[in-house]
């Protein structure tokens, strides 16, 4: 089985509202990131890998199994929800106790288990305070911990990023990236910000409106992306000159002049090109640049592109 | 069905201590001082024996904490927990959903029944602390205990069910209890029969002499029997419906 998880043709709606619109992907193993706006759809997409909901159409298979009504399954699936759910009243190691016990573990080896996670995911020292104080990447690591205490071949991260201030995010990178290198555990992890996935996997799929818009290694995906036109607007003096010396090169679309003299909105189709010949257009054409900035560098506007 | 009784017997404790660590135990503490002080008050009047004991019992025990406790603890254990959706430990982890609701009803039934068991005593207490006549009591408080526990078994069946197919289950469960229980239950004719109550009170009329219980009519064995067998349709309803649930 080369592949944890395969969905074809894949729909969910509740009711009026579409969660997953004919979604096909091939999930390989090691780390998969699954990039999408709020609302893409990554939520329901999980949801249905652990069995919670079951598809309206399609076919999904996750470690060779279909998950609806598979409770065999999910022994060998760890999942993380974006959400939080954890019991402010009960301790960390408490909690990952009580996780052990649904997955069938007998007590000693929930408490030797739940000793290992703990320092897996760096919790030792706050294992025995209650769960209510802890703060939001302390909560993020008790629950991957309570995804990882089953020792689970699969493991699904739902934004686990999401309210982390820089420094905790570095750490549940690093953290996700050992859970694959250093435990070997297959990771499926989801967030909104491609470049925080680009820190964890090249192997991205790019979710929007329900759809699978692109799959693939990040360099493929980041190809796609530079392939879309972008709307670049430039402000300063002088820009009539820097304007005649763009119509000149291949990659310049189009270009619009603000009346005012002050600023002109440039569309290029190979943003590289026009970034790495930037410099020397100004240098050459003696125009006093304020500002330079793509409009189109938000994910939404890149995903809007590769749908069509 | 695969057979996690480790898993069973986690979700039954869990949601046992859940259950305990709840508010509500005020509230608990509030009918149980309440039910102590109007028997304790009933036991100084004059007349007051132990058929008068039995008919309080029926009245504020039978007829009013149990299905009340019931539906405050039953219809919000697992609804709760699919709202603030805490319940995805549960429904993630390899445990059979069935086995899922069979632990969260063993839990809701083992809270329940020490609950009312402590009321029921405290009340029955209260009553004998101030009864000139005490004959009897301690055997008459054991036989309630006895037949709430009973009623634990059905009540919590069904609002647990009524929680894991409703979004509200308040008010249908205060309709049932206000309306059919209490109302229907007290109409004349065998419309009356198709009331937990009435099954539970022919029940007492096999177990005590004592109070107006003791004259229903019907066969006690048969109505356990057929409480007994509710339970088991409504515990599988219910864990029916929590396996078909899609939960996001």
């Amino acid at each position: 089985m080369s592949n944890v998880a395969e969905a074809r043709s894949l729909s969910k709606w509740y009711g009026e509202v579409i969660g997953l619109n004919n979604f096909s992907i091939d999930v390989p193993k090691g780390i998969t990131g699954i990039v999408g706006p709020n609302g893409a759809g990554k939520s329901t997409f999980f949801k249905l890998l652990t069995g919670n909901i079951r598809t309206n159409v399609g076919h999904l298979r996750v470690l060779g199994e279909e998950p609806w009504q598979n409770p065999g399954l999910l022994a060998r699936i760890g999942f993380c929800p974006d959400y939080d759910f954890l019991p402010p009243e009960l301790k960390g190691r408490e909690y990952l106790r009580f996780v052990a016990g649904l997955h069938g573990m007998e007590r000693d080896r929930a408490t030797a288990r739940a000793k290992e996670v703990l320092d897996i995911v760096s919790m030792t020292r706050d294992a025995d305070r209650p769960m209510g104080g802890y703060s939001k990447g302390m909560r993020q690591r008790i629950k991957i911990a309570g995804a990882l205490i089953h020792e689970p071949q699969l493991l699904l991260l739902d934004e686990p990023l999401t309210g982390t201030d820089p420094l905790i995010r570095k750490e549940i990178i690093d953290l996700v990236k050992d859970l694959n290198k250093v435990h070997g555990h297959d990771v499926i992890v989801s967030s909104h910000v491609l470049h925080e996935i680009e820190r964890m996997t090249h192997q991205v799929a790019l979710i929007f409106k329900g759809r699978s818009v692109a799959s693939g290694d990040i360099s493929e995906i980041r190809q796609l992306m530079s392939d879309h036109p972008h709307n670049i607007v430039l402000e300063g003096r002088g820009l009539i000159a820097l304007a005649q010396e763009l119509l000149t090169k291949t990659y310049t679309t189009s270009i619009e002049m603000r009346p005012d003299r002050l600023g002109m909105f440039v569309r290029v189709d190979r943003p590289e090109g026009f970034f790495d010949s930037l410099p020397d257009l100004v240098a050459r054409t003696g125009c006093e640049l304020e500002r330079v900035e793509s409009l189109d560098d938000d994910l939404e506007s890149v995903f809007r592109y590769l749908v069509g | 069905m695969s057979l996690n009784l480790i898993g069973l017997r986690t979700v039954a404790t869990f949601s046992a201590r859940k259950l305990l660590m709840n508010r509500r135990w005020a509230l608990v503490v509030m009918l149980g001082a309440l039910i102590a002080l109007v028997m304790g008050y009933a036991a100084t009047e004059d007349g007051a024996n132990m058929h008068f004991a039995s008919d309080l019992m029926a009245m504020l025990l039978l007829a009013f904490l149990l299905p009340v406790l019931s539906l405050i603890y039953g219809a919000s254990l697992i609804r709760n927990e699919m709202d603030d959706r805490s319940i995805v430990q549960v429904i993630t982890a390899p445990l059979d959903r069935r086995m899922s609701y069979l632990g969260y009803y063993l839990g809701l039934v083992m809270v329940l029944c020490v609950l009312i068991s402590l009321v029921t005593a405290v009340g029955g207490l209260a009553f004998l602390a101030f009864s000139p006549e005490r004959d009897g009591g301690v055997q008459l408080v054991l036989t309630f205990i006895a037949l709430q526990c009973l009623g634990v078994l059905v009540y919590s069946a069904l609002f647990l069910l009524l929680g894991t197919v409703l979004k509200q289950p308040i008010y249908l469960g205060l309709f049932y209890i206000f309306i059919w229980e209490g109302f229907v239950a007290s109409v004349p004719g065998s419309i009356g029969e198709f009331t937990v109550r009435y099954q539970l009170q022919s029940v007492a009329s096999e177990l005590t002499d004592l109070g107006f219980v003791s004259s229903m009519p019907g066969n006690g064995a048969l109505a356990a029997l057929a409480l007994l067998l509710v339970t088991a349709a409504l515990l599988g309803a219910g864990a029916f419906s929590l396996r078909k649930k899609e939960i996001s």
